[in-house]
């Protein structure tokens, strides 16, 4: 059982080799300074007010978005949600809790959201979700690539 | 035994180093199993062929130090917390494996991949019966690609 693990083990440091070589800046811990908690809110306000110039630059081109029902959205897919004329009605939307894990170019946040809204037919949105928020640097500022959301059932 | 493959793995490991640092490396284009993105999907398998076998060493050695996890119900766990549960003879996993793996991000210290984890067992409760969604982080750290993060989620059939 253990043969194929090890033998993939040294292909992984084979195929390493070249890539660590070309490395010039490595993705390490660090506090970083940001506010986190105000990212978050801007991020969640944008898409509830429907600032899209904000929500276009802020998305990175890889943003993906995974409800907690598992569908999966890129980032043209759920923009052209909230644009379109039956787009759902987000009353209010908070993050609470707001935990971050900084790596160099790339942090991964955690959040305890409350979002309370409807659809274009009224049918309820409101939940609560514990949500894995991933955002990456480039050209200096932070971008969104990507989300998933899972009802928060750690308290029933 | 455990310790011998460990030995031989980190004396390969040097001299693959090694030669590249020396210039000895072939200057012919790279293939497509040398991409970053290749590599990134061969440590998806890894980490996923580690939690069936239960296989915490490697885990232990792929996760970042700050890793982090969110389950499906909302548990966040970290490192410590993840090894803990796939430690644990409680744990049930009949099944655990990656397809559609599509690497949605890369850039030289940063890899960001979807894929569709199929799922049998019981963790902390929380029964899996079938595929979920996931995303899942590597950074690299000191010449290494680790794993910094997952969020999972079960689909619901439809979707």
């Amino acid at each position: 059982m253990r043969k194929p693990v090890f033998a993939a083990m040294l292909l992984l440091s084979l195929l390493c080799a070249p890539l660590s070589f070309g490395q010039t800046k490595a993705a390490t811990p660090a506090a970083g300074g940001e506010d986190w908690n105000a990212l978050d809110h801007k991020w969640l306000d944008s898409e509830r007010t429907g600032d899209f110039a904000y929500l276009e630059k802020f998305f990175a081109d890889s943003y993906v978005l995974v409800l907690a029902n598992g569908q999966m959205y890129t980032k043209k897919e759920w923009l052209g949600i909230l644009k379109s004329p039956d787009h759902p009605v987000i009353v209010s939307i908070n993050p609470e809790n707001v935990q971050a894990h900084v790596f160099g170019n790339v942090a991964i946040l955690t959040d305890h959201t409350t979002l309370k809204g409807h659809d274009a037919k009224g049918n309820s949105l409101d939940g609560v979700f514990n949500v894995f928020r991933v955002v990456i640097k480039e050209n200096g500022e932070w971008h969104a690539t990507g989300v998933v959301m899972n009802e928060d059932r750690t308290k029933k | 035994m455990t310790r011998a493959y460990g030995l031989i793995a980190g004396i390969f490991l040097i001299v693959a180093w090694g030669g590249v640092a020396l210039g000895q490396a072939p200057k012919k284009p790279a293939s497509t199993m040398e991409s970053p993105a290749a590599t990134i999907a061969v440590l998806d398998h890894i980490w996923l062929d580690a939690a069936h076998n239960r296989d915490t060493g490697t885990m232990a050695w792929l996760f970042a130090e700050n890793f982090v996890e969110i389950h499906p119900g909302g548990f966040i766990v970290n490192k410590q917390q993840q090894l803990d549960q796939i430690r644990d003879p409680q744990v049930i996993l009949n099944e655990i494996h990656p397809d559609d793996i599509q690497v949605r991000y890369v850039s030289a210290d940063v890899a960001v991949l979807t894929d569709t984890t199929t799922i049998r067992g019981e963790s902390a409760g929380v029964k899996y019966n079938g595929p979920q969604r996931v995303i899942r982080v590597f950074v690299k750290q000191n010449g290494r690609w680790r794993a910094a993060g997952a969020g999972i989620v079960p689909i619901v059939p439809g979707n």
